[in-house]
């Protein structure tokens, strides 16, 4: 251990001393106290506290993922390009407690950086409101939408299933399933899949004077005098001039409205304008949460509007209430981030075993990118295709499944809607990362270093 | 442990991206070196020598044969902990100082803290980078960086040293420490394998050399019987007057021996270690390494009894908590510590140079052959014209200016 542990010292020195570290710390040092104070977001406090923690935690994350890949592939490509290890490897140390040194090294230079500058990101967040004089009002409103980690539950599906045949079978006897999908089973699922999301999509419309009503269930509001947030997005078929909606809602158990008996939980309604296609937030008492968790919103799509509006199934509408504090959120997110800085070191070790330094700096920018872009690869094919090919299939899918997804679990994801990042989506996003993809590349690198010849033959 | 060192058949076949065989650097080699000798490895410039160094320390895989090492493999860490490596070039981590870079080094050996931290202090006084203890490697020079490189050989204090051109980048004074070193090393017990191509240091250090070409060994054996010319014989006195140098000339003359008289000529290594004595005497300031001599005393003496050196080793190696005290041991029972000589005894023995041929010799080696042959009581001169035995002989010319 004590040998894995000078080497791990080593390499910390190496990426400290060499200035390879110094570029990005002195970067990140200059723009984020500049970013504090210089973004502002939507123009509001909470947009401009948005706005910092998302861009500066993104950027600090890009940095150190760049710093990480540099400094792991550069650590051990540089000892074996310049021979320092003969000196190492000829001591008594094992090649596989080299290696793990190396990473161990890179991983404590990771933890000590991420430390330093989540520290200084959370004191900025902390100082914003004080440093910009805000009221008690933006305090409140930072303290409820912000400074806070929401749980989230998204509206009930319908089962469309029985609705889905009939479409399907009418569509075919109409002759408009187009040849040889419903012949191949894959393309037939496909053509179904697009049109279960039409149907799905058609459920959460409301056409002009409709109320569109959305049921939740298993709401687990722990205080009731707290508030429930609505958090929600329009889409319309036409833009209205104003690009804004005129809305009533009404929210809390409309079961109640088919019993001939007093309120239990109390029903509140609002009246509201808001822009189309951007998220906003309005507030409800949490005493309309029924005792078993049920909560109903309904949508009323006043005439006013003379357009079909629309929320989008993935993020259209979703109702938010406090279940943890925002300072361990951000201690997860940052954690997050960290566990991805662990595989692009353990990639970056796997690399520079076997390749030189602008071939292993290659091979983990490419991987780097497709991990930030795994979402995006598979919709593309998924869109552009059609049908699934076996390019796509048996070579690119299984490929991207091996890299972790850099494009979920975000920090803008989490801490910009103030919304909770649960301990066991952490848990095992952490598992999957650390294990499944982290720990077979440090195994394959082990085993690589371990066999292959040290010095060149020079003759 | 009948060898420290031994090969069979050895083989490095240098291959192509295609795997087709392209250069045979290493053929067939059977080395074998003992415990407790100076091995000299020579041989020009892609000869092997490197190559075969890289294979017994596991750096290269061979592509036939087998190195035994200290009877185990030399990638064992159990091996390698014995051992005490100096590439051809100090390969060193250029942004630790010389203290980091020592105690990098020791940790890789497992040494407890206030061992690490005594044997730093020594190997620093030792290799004469004391001063400049705290500077970084990359601010060395290379004669800087080589004393550095083998303190880091040394941290260990291994049983068997391999030691890849030792002296490269040196001035003539380091070059003759290094040599000195070697020596007294070797006094200590210890097994040395000297890669090198430059003949006159093997030539003063090593018992034995084997001289490699083509990756094969084209000669080996004893550097004395190797070198020694057994039909001639020399000769070197204090100055002498002119009768008695005629009375030799006559003598060598009825013998018809072929013969050159001459003054001896300082040789320029100890020309230029005077004057850089002198000027350290005088404390002119020096931003390089400092001259010394002693070596540290924490690497193990030889001892009469090989088994209680070994034992001592062994127990310093897998008892690190015990270290200390074990060391302690070690220069209590130390025969010859008195050959940690002070700068003054190097500047005496160098400036009483009359009745010693050649300064870097080793010790035991400076008696010129003929000497052998004189008996006690006997003047030498008195030897030489009463009993004249010598060589064959055919006058070549005086050419005395002495």
């Amino acid at each position: 251990m004590r040998s894995i542990w000078a080497v791990a010292v080593n390499t910390v020195k190496q990426a400290l001393r060499l200035k390879i570290a110094a570029v990005f710390i002195v970067l990140l040092i200059l723009l984020l106290p500049v970013m504090g104070f210089k973004m502002t977001g939507d123009g509001t406090l909470k947009g401009r506290m948005q706005a910092f923690i998302s861009y500066s935690l993104s950027l600090t994350g890009l940095l150190l993922a760049l710093l990480t890949i540099f400094t792991a592939a550069y650590t051990l490509t540089k000892d074996i390009k310049d021979k320092q290890i003969y000196t190492v490897i000829t001591k008594p140390i094992r090649r596989f407690q080299y290696i793990l040194g190396k990473l161990f090294g890179v991983i404590l230079l990771d933890a000590g950086l991420l430390s330093l500058f989540a520290i200084i990101i959370y004191s900025i967040t902390s100082l914003m409101p004080v440093f910009m004089h805000a009221d008690a009002e933006q305090i409140a409103q930072l303290h409820n939408e912000f400074f806070t980690a929401r749980a989230s539950v998204k509206p009930q599906q319908p089962d469309i299933s029985q609705e889905l045949d009939e479409a399907y079978n009418k569509l075919k006897k109409q002759g408009e399933v187009p040849a040889g999908v419903d012949e191949n089973p894959a393309a037939r699922h496909n053509y179904r899949k697009e049109l279960a999301r039409r149907i799905g999509l058609r459920r959460r419309a409301a056409v002009v004077g409709e109320e569109l009503v959305m049921e939740f269930k298993d709401v687990k509001v722990k205080e009731p005098n707290q508030a429930l947030f609505i958090r929600y997005k329009y889409d319309v078929a036409v833009n209205p001039a104003d690009l804004s909606i005129y809305s009533r809602w009404v929210a809390g158990d409309v079961r109640q409205f088919n019993l001939a008996a007093p309120l239990d939980t109390p029903l509140y309604s609002t009246d509201r304008k808001d822009l189309i296609r951007t998220f906003r937030e309005f507030a409800i008492p949490a005493d309309s949460v029924a005792r078993d968790g049920y909560f109903a919103l309904a949508f009323q799509n006043v005439p006013l509007n003379n357009t079909v509006v629309m929320f989008p199934l993935e993020d259209g509408i979703e109702l938010l209430y406090k279940a943890d504090t925002f300072t361990l959120n951000f201690i997860r997110v940052v954690f997050i981030i960290f566990v991805r800085l662990v595989f692009l070191a353990a990639l970056a070790i796997f690399a520079g075993s076997f390749l030189s330094f602008p071939v292993a700096i290659l091979l983990c920018l490419a991987v780097f990118t497709m991990a930030n872009m795994s979402g995006y690869i598979g919709e593309s094919y998924n869109v552009v295709g059609g049908q699934p090919n076996s390019l796509y299939s048996y070579i690119l899918k299984p490929f991207i499944m091996l890299l972790p997804a850099f494009d979920q679990l975000t920090a803008a994801e989490y801490l910009v809607p103030g919304r909770l990042l649960s301990w066991p989506v952490f848990a095992w996003h952490g598992f999957a990362v650390l294990f499944l993809k982290s720990l077979p590349l440090a195994i394959m690198s082990l085993l690589v270093f371990s066999f292959r010849e040290i010095a060149k033959v020079i003759v | 442990m009948e060898y420290a060192i031994k090969t069979f058949s050895l083989t490095k076949i240098f291959s192509d991206w295609w795997g087709r065989n392209r250069v045979i650097a290493v053929d067939d080699l059977s080395l074998n070196v003992r415990p407790n000798e100076v091995f000299g490895f020579l041989g020009p410039n892609g000869s092997g020598k490197t190559t075969t160094l890289k294979m017994l320390l596991g750096l290269l895989h061979p592509t036939k044969g087998k190195a035994v090492v200290l009877d185990g493999d030399a990638a064992d860490p159990e091996i390698n902990r014995r051992i005490g490596f100096l590439p051809e070039e100090s390969y060193l981590y250029k942004y630790l100082t010389a203290r980091e870079t020592l105690d990098f080094y020791g940790q890789l050996f497992k040494l407890p803290s206030k061992v690490r931290k005594m044997r730093i202090e020594a190997l620093l006084e030792m290799v004469g980078l004391k001063a400049v203890a705290n500077r970084t490697i990359g601010t060395f020079s290379k004669g800087m960086a080589r004393r550095i490189g083998l303190a880091q050989a040394l941290i260990n204090d291994p049983e068997l040293l391999i030691l890849d051109e030792p002296t490269t980048g040196l001035d003539p004074i380091g070059t003759r420490q290094i040599k000195d070193l070697i020596i007294e090393l070797a006094k200590r017990g210890k097994t040395i394998l000297l890669c090198s191509h430059l003949l006159a240091d093997v030539e003063d250090v090593c018992d034995k050399i084997a001289i490699l070409y083509g990756g094969k060994i084209q000669a080996e054996g004893d550097v004395q019987s190797l070198l020694r010319h057994c039909d001639k014989t020399e000769i070197v006195t204090d100055t002498i007057s002119p009768d008695a140098l005629e009375k030799i000339k006559r003598t060598l003359a009825e013998e018809n021996a072929k013969y050159t008289i001459d003054a001896p000529l300082d040789k320029l290594e100890t020309f230029f270690i005077n004057v850089v004595a002198k000027a350290q005497q005088q404390a002119v300031a020096t931003s390089g390494a400092e001259s010394k001599t002693h070596i540290s005393d924490f690497l193990s003496a030889k001892t009469d009894d090989m088994t209680t050196r070994e034992t001592i080793l062994n127990r310093l190696v897998s008892d690190p908590e015990t270290n200390e005290i074990l060391t302690s041991n070690i220069q209590t029972s130390q025969p010859q510590k008195n050959h940690a000589a002070p700068d003054e005894s190097l500047l005496k023995h160098l400036t009483e140079q009359s009745d010693v041929k050649t300064a870097a010799v080793k010790p035991d080696d400076a008696k010129p052959a003929p000497v052998e042959k004189s008996q006690p009581g006997k003047n030498i001169l008195d030897e030489l014209t009463g009993n004249p035995t010598t060589d064959k002989a055919s006058n070549s010319g005086d050419s005395s200016n002495a």
